[in-house]
């Protein structure tokens, strides 16, 4: 098995699955409740009969009290999708462990689960725009594949996620859940292009990726700040006057994308806090 | 152009902080993180608590350090004089006078004088194109400095002649002489009187046609308040056999509306303190004080000089009165041993020689022989008459000196002649003050030698002349060359009058040391062969040289209370200058100006009438300010 997933975190998966909080139209018969009427048995509603109709799913018993021709609908099973949104830029690339690295263990994780789950996974790596993805998948057969893939993700790239999104949406893909695991430190914006996905039916998560000095710097000398992706810089003296003011402006950053998930029903997980990572995931998706 | 407040020009010194913190550029270390998104957001928040914001070059700065300069330079107060009309002329006269060495304003190192200078100056250097600029010196006598000219560094130059005097100032002559000057001069001409107003009474001053504009240096406060020494006298006193001791009178004023007590402290030159008297002085009083003093000749004969001082009670000997004239706080005066004329008779003297040289009071006589002068150790020369009997030395002693019947071939280098016996007087110089009320009309001489060379000759006789005398730079010497004794001379009142002129003529060269008296800020005339060089000595320790023209070196000196010493050749001379004027010792401007004549106008100005340009400046600065806000909304300064 991968670095990616330790034994001890895949035993503690072993009893969760992906849940989504919408129901999804699959392409397959699937192990969850698909928004489409289907073959189930679990009855659904009932809708004029029409010409063409398959007569034996006309409810006879409704005709005879009502003497129309309505048919039964059942609910249809279907798989769910699940792409993982995995942002690969430069910026990713800095933490210890790297951002990059925890990023990979959630996509891991979660596909994981999604592969055993008979759901299907696709992994889109983003930075500026798309990279090469995992293609959809389905079966616990794939994992390996996943996991191999995931290892070779490699950090490079400005962060801009409206515009990966964007992509990702051209290429019309089925409605499932997308988890967008990312810094979220885009100077473009994180809330229109997760509005977007949610506008086309997606249901996003957002497992946020952070490390532990990007919210609560070490104090020390004068410095001059380089921003891995845009090569800007600042200058900054970090003393006490200098890392509160960050703090907080890094606690409000990290409260605005919170306050923006829950006010939007998305999931969101934070992972590179006071919580390890494997602990914030596995809350998320027993709570789910 | 001058500056009324140049410690405003401090504020200049904001530039230095406001450079630094464009230059200042603190070394960091460079760090590669992730994202500074947030470290963006949180200095923008730094800055926003912040009550400045970080610097950036830009052209608000410049305009910003501009305006800081204009400012700074309006504070300041920077003024000239007022502007003369295009093509008029310009008359200023320049009050001289002893008062105007009084300080201008209390604490302030300006004296008057140099106020009134720079006043001029300005007034020169705002001379439009077209106007001409005349400069009158009001001192005792009023003297055209700079004709009318509209050469700047003439002006200049003679600015740099002008000094104050020691006495008073005639400033109506003065503006009389300058209207005289101005006469036809063209429209807006007009007279510039610069003075302190230190002088009582009226002063009517007549311009004539040409309006006169009085400017008022130093201030009628307490800056004006004075004490000063007002009269100085040594004289012998009256009781006692000693005739060294002697009284110091001195006569000191109190001009201001408060008293004061004072040190007077006399002193003598090269032996230190004599005796010190405290005293305090009423408010427009005068008190006199009178110091007892042995004053003895010192081993060359030479008479002390006493020096009286002021200082103030509470300050230390020497340290003067700290009021605002410092002229009148020192005296100098002659013991009254000058009076007493040393006579050193070298040789033996005849009897009727010795008794008409005792006729004189004060007359000291010293015997000596010339084998004791050749080993005195003392190199200062003898400071009295000398007569020679018989031998004379080589060379002639400095000072004035007296030849009686000399024995060898020559006498100081002039040849002499054989005897010749019972020659007759023909002529002698009645012009000549040795001479004077003296007849040789029945003289008769037994024998006498024939004075040679180019010496003036003072009595002829048939066979040459028989007396002469020698013109030297360090002194004169009479040489008779007959022995009186050998004749009826003795027996007529013109011998006794003849060595009473002598010795008046000696007595006289070494009381006024040679210099002619004078007061202070007066050039020294100093008698010397043209061509000699003259050192003098200043009280203050200063040295200067000029060479002798026309028999005279003129020494241009300060207004400095004091002993000027004077070296000609090996002549050493003495000259004193001290104020001692109760009406120049009052230095509280109270002159009132009228104006004499008719078609005159006076106009007076209570001090010297500046105009000031900081409004010029304050526009400026507030152009710049508005350039400023101008660039700053239409080019979105940051």
């Amino acid at each position: 098995m991968s670095s990616l997933l330790e034994p001890e975190f895949l035993r503690r998966l072993a009893r969760l699955r992906v849940l989504a909080r919408k129901r999804f139209a699959g392409s397959a018969g699937g192990a969850r409740r698909s928004m489409r009427r289907g073959s189930s048995a679990e009855f659904a509603d009932h809708r004029p009969y029409y010409a063409g109709d398959d007569v034996r799913r006309i409810d006879w018993n409704a005709y005879a009290r009502l003497e129309e021709l309505v048919l039964r609908l059942y609910v249809a099973e279907e798989d769910l999708t699940l792409y993982l949104l995995v942002d690969t830029s430069r910026s990713l690339a800095f933490g210890t462990p790297t951002k990059l690295e925890v990023a990979k263990r959630i996509a891991a994780a979660l596909g994981y689960l999604g592969l055993t789950g008979s759901e299907r996974v696709a992994v889109v790596p983003f930075s500026s725009a798309l990279g090469r993805g995992f293609a959809p998948a389905r079966g616990s057969r794939r994992v390996g594949a996943l996991l191999r893939y995931l290892d070779g993700l490699e950090a490079n790239g400005e962060t801009d996620l409206t515009r990966a999104v964007d992509q990702f949406l051209a290429r019309a893909p089925r409605p499932g859940l997308v988890a967008v695991i990312s810094d979220l430190l885009d100077p473009g914006g994180f809330e229109r292009p997760l509005d977007r996905l949610a506008s086309e039916r997606h249901e996003p998560v957002i497992f946020q990726v952070l490390d532990r000095e990007e919210i609560d710097p070490t104090p020390g000398g004068d410095l001059v700040l380089v921003d891995s992706e845009r090569g800007t810089k600042v200058e900054v003296s970090l003393d006490a006057r200098a890392i509160a003011a960050y703090r907080a402006r890094a606690l409000a950053f990290l409260a605005g994308v919170q306050a923006y998930a829950k006010k939007r029903g998305f999931g969101y997980v934070l992972a590179g806090g006071e919580v390890p990572f494997e602990d914030a995931l596995i809350s998320y998706l027993r709570a789910a | 152009m001058g500056l009324l407040s140049p410690l405003a020009l401090l504020w200049a010194g904001l530039l230095a902080p406001l450079v630094v913190l464009y230059i200042l550029k603190r070394r960091r270390q460079p760090r590669e993180i992730g994202s500074t998104l947030l470290w963006e957001l949180a200095l923008r928040d730094l800055r926003a608590e912040r009550p400045w914001k970080k610097l950036i070059p830009q052209v608000a700065l410049l305009l910003q350090a501009l305006a800081i300069l204009a400012g700074a330079l309006a504070l300041a107060r920077p003024a000239g004089a007022g502007r003369v009309p295009a093509g008029a002329r310009i008359a200023v006269v320049i009050d001289t006078s002893a008062s105007m060495a009084a300080r201008a304003a209390v604490g302030s190192d300006d004296t008057r004088f140099s106020r009134a200078i720079r006043a001029a100056r300005d007034l020169a250097r705002s001379l439009p194109p077209g106007g001409e600029m005349m400069i009158v010196e009001a001192a005792g006598n009023a003297a055209v400095i700079a004709a009318p000219t509209r050469d700047a560094s003439a002006l200049e130059r003679a600015l740099a002649t002008l000094r104050v005097r020691g006495g008073g100032s005639d400033l109506e002559a003065a503006v009389s002489v300058a209207a005289e000057r101005m006469r036809g001069s063209p429209s807006g001409s007009r007279i510039v009187l610069i003075t302190d107003a230190a002088m009582s009474g009226e002063l009517a001053l007549d311009g004539r046609s040409v309006p006169v504009e009085v400017r008022k240096v130093g201030e009628p406060n307490a800056s004006s308040d004075n004490t000063g020494i007002v009269a100085v006298d040594v004289r012998p006193r009256s009781e006692g056999n000693t005739p060294d001791r002697a009284d110091v009178f001195v006569r000191i004023a109190r001009f201001a509306r408060t008293p004061a007590d004072v040190y007077v402290t006399a002193s003598v030159e090269g032996r230190g303190v004599v005796a010190s008297r405290r005293v305090t002085v009423g408010p427009g009083a005068q008190e006199s004080v009178v110091i007892p003093a042995d004053l003895p000749p010192d081993p060359s004969g030479r008479a002390p000089i006493v020096r009286v001082e002021l200082s103030l009670a509470s300050a230390a000997p020497g340290e003067g009165t700290g009021d605002a004239l410092t002229l009148d706080d020192v005296a100098v005066a002659p013991s009254p041993g000058v009076r007493r004329l040393p006579v050193f008779v070298v040789g033996d003297a005849s009897e009727p020689v010795v008794r008409a040289l005792r006729a004189d009071r004060d007359v000291e006589l010293f015997a000596t022989t010339l084998t004791a002068l050749a080993e005195r150790d003392d190199d200062a020369p003898l400071d009295g008459l000398v007569v020679y009997a018989g031998p004379t030395p080589a060379e002639a002693p400095p000072g004035d000196s007296l030849v009686l019947a000399p024995t060898g071939e020559s006498v100081f280098g002039t040849p002499l002649g054989p005897e010749v016996r019972r020659p007759q007087l023909v002529r002698w110089e009645e012009s000549d003050p040795r001479l004077r009320f003296v007849s040789f009309a029945d003289v008769h001489l037994a024998a006498s030698r024939t004075v040679r060379g180019g010496l003036r000759p003072l009595i002829s006789a048939d066979a040459g002349a028989v007396a002469a005398v020698l013109v030297r730079p360090s002194g004169e010497t009479t040489l008779l060359a007959f022995d009186p004794a050998r004749s009826d001379w003795p027996t007529r009142p013109s011998f006794v009058v003849f060595f009473r002129n002598l010795v008046e003529r000696a007595r006289a060269h070494r009381a006024a040391g040679g210099v002619p008296p004078g007061r202070t800020g007066e050039p020294l005339r100093v008698p010397a062969p043209d061509g000699t060089s003259v050192t003098v000595t200043t009280p203050a320790g200063e040295t200067m040289r000029v060479v002798s023209r026309g028999g005279v070196a003129l020494v241009p000196t300060d207004a400095e209370p004091g002993v000027f010493a004077v070296r000609v050749g090996e002549r050493q001379l003495f000259a004193l200058r001290n104020l001692l004027d109760e009406h120049e010792s009052d230095v509280r401007p109270r002159a009132r100006f009228t104006v004499a004549g008719v078609g005159a106008t006076v106009r007076v100005a209570d001090r010297v009438e500046t105009q000031e340009a900081w409004p010029y400046v304050a526009g400026a600065l507030l152009l710049l300010l508005v350039l400023e806000a101008l660039w700053a909304t239409r080019k979105g300064a940051t």
